[in-house]
């Protein structure tokens, strides 16, 4: 940021902007003002208001009451298409890109011409992709993406569209260190092109670092806005939340509790492997315990718990044994593992986790009637109903009502829909699948102190994440994937984030 | 469909046909405590501990040795080598001889012998019971102790336990097709046995209607003696690892026959007490160096292990030589005296270290 731009006219300027759904306020009178060329991040807990406030900006929500201006003229951006004719391009969270299309297909999605020369297109894409350093195919169909590449397809979209304001919705959540470290590259380079950035982001290291300024909201009122060096990881937090959240998310790595004890073994998996992603793996997981698995984008670990919760098969031949207690299994759909106990909970919480047009207490009772306890044929709207009642209390789901549908609600709250339709199902062993993306802090230590007592009730939980603090604070044994296979096995009192990264590059 | 659905997984090498060894995890961490453990006597083959009147011995080839006082003369010396040891409630010690004869040394049986007995020439673990009859592990019906890799790659489950009263001879067998029962611990009403073939400890209720009930299965090797220690932990010695060579190599009857018959036993693809030595050994050669730990390219035939079992069995700790250590082939461990002792047979030492209750 220089002294020029502070003194020029916000590109971006919104005044006493409000939404309200069903009379309840989802923003209240807030303002909020982009500079040229300035990277502004957004921060708040989940149903703070985030969401709602770019959605206004990217033409997915109209405002109730307010005003925006850009450039200095009055605005009303009713659609998506009339805030791209503003400049406005947003990165979404959970990627909206077409799957069954090429990933040059998608970039030019809207932009093709009357007789489209594919063969041009992938050249473009290609040159576009390298100069933004993406090792993407441009060839490839989204839907064989990971979702970390689909991300970057998203990012580079945004980018081609010359934009002039970028919003960026949890653009790291899927990341690995080295491709974090060329989107920051790529942030910069756009702030020197002047273009204007709006960031929203959870991991609040992130928005420190890459951040000019800050706006902090609050159950969908502003809180404050000032220079990021200004503020500190703490006072972030507690602006966004009310109070300190530090030693309730992380103190653990800190000020360690004594690591719970195995209980039983509860699943051996020996000598299992999936093509080329896993590839000999053996561990085993007990009751009673936070089981931390470890590793960068790729390792394969959400493969491997995959297999385990029968979502996919592993190797035909020889593909290793998964023994349940003392009983070999292989389950060819996750009914069957729910059956007997096994539950995952997805990464892919859009995609994989619930129906989003579906309500709460419909998802959840979905979750019910898959399990063992499930009887009888027909829907129970009281039995629905009172699950829904008991789950949205004992999670601290905010909705609305049971009846709101599920993609109403904040990521946090969907996360917690996703894991109350696996909690239901009465499980022996829950699988959590990066249990905390795209979700905020308040959420995040809820979700942790959840995953805490599940263990202390006996429950065998493996946690898969890629975030290091998470995984040292909950775990009390960690396993580090690298490769397809489990390569190291660490204590808590072992552990330190040197070590843990250490063994899952090298 | 039963058949035809074994005949698939036979096939695909799934399910009970799947070639898988358990990991080394939780408790069974690999560690390098064995390796840093104190060596208190260097002796060849030294097998099981027993703590008698005169202290601490060890068997090793036909004597028995004290473990405290290296340069004593041996408590005693057979004429034939000696496959199991244990102490009595007397201060004796009974000891199972290779050709099948129990003698005792010290105690009221001083100097007592019982002679080989038809079916019961493979002594591989003794233990007193409460009532002062003596339990005997016969770890097969067909070969001697010596013999245990033939047994195992013949796969054979002809082991027995046989309950033997000192003062007349008389025995009667309490368990049998047993897979190489190989340690024995006494619970009264009840006996818990390793049985090395198929990596479990069984617990056997003589005279129940279901006399065998697994306690722990899918040890990642192969169980021998068990003992117990303070606070109401049992030790649990495990003598060589189980790897996936030589599971295939044990579903590959045709390659096994034909290995039996031409090779000779020390070069086997089997489980051993040491390995690594000679150039001859098949697939033990090379290595690589990862996280600073030289691992083979081939898993190792020979391994230290030894386990704390809590009062439920469960693992708690272990106690790790690795392929690269020198305590390998524990056959037996015991506590004594505010220590815990290691029997490595393969490496020819006993190693020992305060029993401080620590878990790997």
């Amino acid at each position: 940021m220089t002294l020029s731009s502070q003194a020029e006219p916000p590109l971006l300027e919104m005044k006493g902007v409000g939404k309200h759904y069903r009379g309840v306020a989802a923003l209240k009178d807030i303002d909020f003002d982009l500079r040229r060329g300035e990277v502004h991040a957004i921060l708040g807990e989940n149903g703070a208001g985030k969401s709602t406030l770019v959605k206004i900006l990217a033409g997915a929500v109209t405002p109730t009451q307010g005003e925006i201006r850009i450039e200095g003229q009055p605005v009303q951006i009713a659609s998506p298409s009339l805030a791209r004719r503003y400049g406005i391009a947003m990165v979404y969270q959970e990627t909206s890109l077409v799957p069954s299309m090429t990933v040059a297909q998608n970039l030019y999605l809207g932009d093709e011409k009357f007789f489209n020369r594919l063969r041009g297109t992938y050249i473009d894409a290609q040159q576009f992709l390298q100069s933004l350093n993406f090792p993407v195919d441009p060839t490839a169909t989204v839907q064989s993406l990971g979702t970390a590449k689909r991300q970057m397809v998203e990012i580079a979209r945004a980018v081609r569209l010359k934009a002039k304001i970028i919003i960026f919705d949890e653009p790291t959540a899927t990341l690995t260190p080295e491709e974090k470290h060329h989107l920051f590259a790529l942030t910069d380079r756009l702030r020197k092109d002047k273009v204007s950035i709006i960031f929203i982001s959870h991991a609040l290291e992130e928005a420190l670092e890459i951040s000019d300024r800050i706006t902090i909201l609050r159950d969908g009122a502003h809180v404050i806005t000032d220079d990021a060096k200004s503020f500190t990881r703490e006072t972030i937090i507690r602006h966004m939340v009310g109070r300190s959240l530090t030693n309730e998310l992380y103190g653990r790595a800190g000020a360690r509790a004594a690591p719970r004890p195995p209980g039983a073994k509860v699943l051996s998996v020996q000598n299992l492997s999936m093509q080329n992603q896993v590839r000999n793996t053996s561990f085993s997981i007990f009751a009673g315990q936070v089981t931390g698995v470890f590793g960068l984008v790729g390792s394969g670990r959400t493969e491997t718990a995959r297999i385990i919760a029968g979502v996919v098969k592993r190797d035909a031949f020889h593909g290793g044994d998964i023994r349940l207690g003392d009983k070999s299994v292989r389950y060819r759909t996750p009914r069957a593992a729910v059956g007997d106990g096994v539950v995952y909970v997805t990464e892919d919480r859009k995609g994989d986790g619930f129906f989003e047009t579906m309500s709460v207490a419909d998802n959840i009772y979905v979750g019910r009637i898959s399990s063992r306890e499930s009887r009888g044929v027909l829907a129970n709207r009281s039995e629905m109903n009172a699950l829904a009642k008991q789950w949205t209390q004992k999670l601290n789901i905010r909705a609305l009502s049971g009846d709101s549908s599920v993609i109403e609600l904040s990521g946090g709250n969907q996360q917690k829909v996703v894991i109350a339709k696996g909690l239901v199902q009465d499980p022996k062993l829950v699988i959590f699948d990066e249990p905390t993306r795209g979700v905020d802090v308040g959420a995040i230590a809820e979700i942790h102190q959840l995953i805490g007592a599940l263990a202390d009730d006996g429950l065998a939980v493996v946690v898969i994440s890629s975030y290091l603090p998470e995984i040292l604070s909950l775990a009390d044994r960690i396993l580090v994937s690298r490769q397809g296979r489990i390569v190291e096995e660490l204590s808590p009192d072992e552990a330190t984030s040197e070590a843990v990264m250490f063994a899952a590059v090298y | 469909m039963k058949p035809l659905s074994k005949t698939l997984d036979r096939w695909f090498g799934r399910g009970e046909a799947s070639i898988t060894t358990p990991p080394m995890d939780g408790a069974f961490r690999p560690n390098d405590l064995l390796d840093t453990a104190t060596i208190v006597l260097e002796a060849p083959a030294p097998d099981g501990l027993a703590a008698i009147a005169q202290g601490l011995v060890v068997s090793s080839g036909q004597s028995l040795k004290r473990v405290n006082k290296p340069a004593d003369a041996p408590v005693a010396t057979f004429d034939a080598e000696i496959s199991a040891v244990t102490e009595l409630p007397d201060g004796g010690a009974a000891v199972g001889l290779f050709d099948g004869r129990i003698a005792f040394v010290g105690g009221q049986n001083d100097g007592k012998t019982i002679a080989a007995q038809a079916g019961l020439q493979c002594v591989t673990a003794l233990t007193p019971t409460r009532d002062g009859a003596l339990l005997v592990a016969n770890g097969s019906a067909i070969h001697g102790p010596a013999d245990w890799k033939r047994d195992l790659m013949e796969k054979n489950a002809c082991g027995s336990v046989w309950r033997l009263d000192p003062a007349s001879g008389a025995r009667e067998q309490i368990a049998g097709d047993l897979a190489y029962p190989y340690g024995l611990l006494d619970e009264g009403e009840a006996v818990v046995i390793s049985e090395s073939w198929r990596s479990t400890l069984t617990r056997i209720v003589p005279g129940a209607s279901k006399r065998n009930v697994p306690v722990i299965e899918g040890l990642p090797a192969y169980p021998s003696r068990l003992s117990r220690g303070a606070g109401g932990a049992i030790w649990l010695a495990l003598f060589a690892p189980r790897s996936q060579l030589v599971e295939f190599v044990l579903r590959e009857d045709h390659f096994r026959r034909r290995m039996i018959e031409k090779i000779d036993p020390d070069f086997w693809t089997a489980p051993s007490l040491r390995s690594g030595r000679s150039p001859l050994e098949p697939t033990q050669q090379g290595g690589v160096k990862q996280l600073g730990v030289l691992k083979p390219w081939s898993p190792s035939r020979s391994y230290g292990l030894a386990a704390r079992l809590d009062s439920a069995y469960r693992p708690i700790a272990s106690f790790h030589s690795r392929a690269n250590g020198r305590r390998h082939g524990v056959t037996s461990c015991l506590a004594f005296d505010g220590r815990i002792y290691f029997a490595a047979k393969g490496d020819g030492i006993v190693v020992s270290f305060a029993d401080n209750g620590a878990t790997s």
